[in-house]
């Protein structure tokens, strides 16, 4: 039994575009704790897309988000024995956390370039719908479409 | 000293284990840190997000390269002189105009960041992480 719920913790806003989605995508590129290295990559990415699109970075990133982000997905649950793969709704706070976290690991994926090109590549293709982190999210809704059927076990 | 002329606006600050002494005399955005002159903060503390954190004072009240600085940093690593900076600059444009209170608490650059590193305890390997377990 959970004694209480956790305390959502807030993050501050970026120092260069004052965004909180920014500073959460730094948080999740990080790795040992070496922020500025994280924004040194982040930074360096939203450039490239400011490049390559000739787009305010901070506004193709927001929608590259939109496009990531479920509105849907499966969770098991048991019921007599069987588990059902029982959709259910994303809510907010979960929702940005798995889009930041599959748009960085759809960067991750991909191989022999420095982090920021691969960032900067997978923001502009989920900004058109396409690329991996999209894909993951199209998969994520289609299995919640599935298993529809068992939309009414809902708790 | 920079007190050459006596129009010197003076404001510490700290963050973390640093400590910074600003002293801010009307001017052209002539940079002095430690004794040593240098062409932006860029260049003292080698990170340009770092250098958007010391220069958002100057940003918040349309101040930007209207004053000489002259400063002395000591302790702490370079985000933490930084924050210093930050807090030591604000403080010296309040002693300067007290109208550019509300624009510089809007922006929260007049607290002290409290955020200390925590103690290590004893029977913990640091502040909080416990020595591996081991059953004998």
């Amino acid at each position: 039994m959970r004694r209480r719920r956790a305390e959502v913790r807030k993050v501050l806003p970026d120092p260069v575009y004052h965004d909180e989605l920014v500073t959460r995508f730094i948080n999740k590129i990080m790795w040992d704790g070496k922020r500025s290295v994280a924004q040194k990559n982040f930074y360096n990415a939203l450039e490239i897309v400011r490049e390559k699109s000739g787009k305010e970075p901070l506004e193709v990133l927001k929608k590259a988000f939109e496009n990531v982000a479920p509105v849907l997905e499966v969770k098991p649950r048991r019921v007599g024995g069987a588990t059902y793969q029982v959709p259910v709704e994303v809510q907010e706070p979960r929702r940005t956390s798995l889009a930041v976290r599959w748009i960085v690991e759809a960067a991750r994926s991909k191989k022999g370039r420095p982090i920021s090109e691969k960032l900067a590549e997978e923001i502009l293709n989920a900004y058109s719908n396409t690329g991996i982190a999209v894909k993951k999210r199209e998969d994520v809704q289609k299995m919640a479409e599935a298993n529809r059927a068992f939309a009414h076990y809902r708790w | 000293m920079a007190s050459t002329s006596n129009i010197v606006f003076y404001g510490t600050g700290r963050r973390k284990t640093a400590v910074a002494r600003v002293y801010l005399k009307p001017g052209s955005g002539k940079i002095v840190i430690n004794e040593k002159e240098y062409p932006s903060f860029k260049d003292y503390l080698k990170s340009e997000v770092l250098e958007i954190i010391t220069n958002l004072p100057f940003t918040v009240t349309n101040t930007v390269n209207q004053f000489d600085i002259f400063c002395r940093v000591n302790g702490g690593g370079l985000e933490g002189q930084a924050g210093a900076l930050q807090l030591g600059i604000a403080r010296a444009l309040l002693n300067f105009n007290e109208n550019l209170r509300s624009p510089l608490r809007a922006n929260n650059l007049l607290t002290r960041d409290p955020r200390m590193v925590e103690r290590k305890k004893y029977g913990k390997k640091k502040a909080r992480k416990s020595p591996q377990y081991s059953k004998r």
